[in-house]
């Protein structure tokens, strides 16, 4: 018997209720070998992903609330913001989700799925709501939402509860195992355009680049301390027709110095594709102008 | 290697195809492969296992050990930053048909844009002299291969050992192998 006048018990029976509660807003993906990830049921046909634990595949067996076996296609994967659609080949019931707001401090309820069409349930804090950040691969996350909990990998994926039931967004695994949010914002901002083309669009020269420091001797004519060499060139790329070749060092793209990759990063957003672009760089000595006109980067 | 020169291949060693994009990784990671006991095969000859640095050709036949990759099918995955003993145990464990995996949550993960600025940058020709090191050349070999003195060959393995914070030749290979994941972006 529990005492509803006893708070821990209060708070435990809320947790146990929203956890229950949630079954609807999750599938389990099939893996090989009998494993499996959370999915987080998005519309009544959409499911959202981890983007870098879907296998490369297009065709997916997943397990609905209740254990009912449902097949999907993939619909589009953004490695920038680790989203990744699949689209069911019939809706199921979606639960409303509502954005919830991260703060420092705060419960959070992340939920997995425990592959035979149950819930699988953490609690923890958010650990740091921060700012937004630039993804390695190139994307804009909105916030940066660490939580304080641990989860297994079949758990990854899955929706994040604050304690107003609320969702902060979709658990994956950051650097050394920490469990971050991509939030709801993001997921929001990234899903409608995935659903329209399938990827983000992004714009490619086709070179793979190193920053490097600039040498001593041409320090002063270049007027920038590091750039990015030229490692290796995409046979018949943007690049590459430009005549780039490897061992160039990129100085700047249309004024923007490379000193930053991420303002590198966002020059190359989905609006840089048709434009010409001059770049400025170092090749056997000598500071040179070459134009080039970006094209759009082909899925990986 | 021919088809029949592989087949007469001890037992215990394999032959492992290497893939990587990045030449300094694949010359290094074939080394540590080599050093295992096994042979390191063209990407397109018979193999027992491939060991791919990242995610490797989409449909691969063959049994694939992946570092740091995405793709969690793959019978073997492993961290990016795997050491010798673990690549050497994950290609034989994945030649006998076993999976591999690391404990939950012990490999990269999505993670930020770093700026490079916190740390000295490497010259191009630092990134050369690296190359040999990596090959596990002498300094002198290193001198007639870049055409420099010996003397300048000194000079930048002790600048290089300096900014990257290593004290043997091999430290200096993993440690920029390593800063390479945050120094290189594809445009």
């Amino acid at each position: 018997m529990t005492d509803q006048a006893d708070l821990l018990a209060q708070f435990s029976n809320a947790l146990a209720t929203r956890a229950e509660a949630a079954k609807n807003a999750i599938v389990a993906i099939r893996l090989a070998h009998e494993r499996h990830i959370t999915g987080m049921v998005w519309r009544s046909e959409i499911v959202v992903v981890s983007e870098q634990s879907l296998p490369r595949k297009d065709d997916f067996e997943l397990i609905a609330a209740g254990g009912s076996v449902l097949t999907a296609k993939i619909a589009g994967r953004d490695p920038g913001t680790n989203i990744a659609i699949l689209r069911l080949a019939e809706s199921i019931a979606s639960p409303s989700i509502a954005a919830g707001e991260a703060h420092t401090g705060a419960v959070a309820l992340a939920i997995g799925a425990d592959g035979t069409g149950g819930a699988s349930a953490r609690l923890g804090l958010v650990n740091l709501a921060g700012a937004e950040w630039h993804s390695s691969r190139g994307g804009l996350i909105d916030r940066r939402i660490v939580l304080d909990l641990r989860l297994a990998r079949r758990e990854e994926g899955g929706p994040v509860f604050d304690a107003a039931g609320a969702c902060l967004g979709m658990s994956t695994f950051g650097p050394r195992g920490q469990v971050i949010v991509i939030p709801t914002a993001t997921i929001e901002r990234i899903v409608p355009l995935l659903l329209k083309d399938g990827r983000i669009a992004r714009g490619w020269l086709g070179v793979a680049l190193q920053a490097v420091a600039v040498p001593d001797a041409l320090r002063e004519t270049a007027d920038q301390s590091s750039g990015l060499m030229v490692m290796s060139v995409v046979q018949d790329g943007p690049a590459a027709q430009a005549g780039i070749v490897a061992g160039d060092i990129i100085l700047s793209v249309d004024g923007t110095s490379t000193h930053r990759f991420r303002k590198i990063a966002r020059y190359f957003g989905p609006d840089s594709i048709g434009r010409k672009a001059d770049l400025r760089l170092i090749r056997s000595g000598t500071v040179i102008t070459v134009q080039t006109t970006i094209a759009e980067r082909h899925a990986a | 290697m021919s088809d029949a020169a592989s087949k007469l291949a001890p037992t215990g060693r394999l032959r492992v195809a290497v893939y990587a994009v990045d030449l300094l990784r694949r010359t290094a990671l074939s080394r540590v492969v080599a050093e295992a006991g096994h042979i390191v095969v063209g990407a397109q000859d018979a193999a027992d296992v491939v060991l791919a640095d990242g995610d490797c050709l989409p449909g691969e036949a063959r049994p694939v050990v992946t570092l740091g990759g995405a793709d969690y099918d793959l019978p073997g995955v492993l961290s990016r930053d795997a050491g010798a003993s673990q690549i050497d145990a994950a290609i034989r464990a994945v030649s006998a048909g076993l999976i591999v995996r690391l404990p939950d949550g012990m490999d990269a993960g999505f993670g930020a844009m770093r700026e490079t600025g916190g740390h000295a940058l490497l010259t191009p020709r630092e990134i050369e002299v690296l190359a040999t090191l990596a090959e596990g050349m002498t300094n002198k070999a290193i001198a007639r291969r870049l055409n420099i003195s010996l003397h300048t060959v000194k000079f930048h393995v002790e600048s290089l050992f300096r900014k990257l914070g290593a004290r043997t030749r091999t430290e200096a290979v993993a440690k920029a192998s390593e800063r390479r994941r945050y120094e290189t972006i594809t445009l």
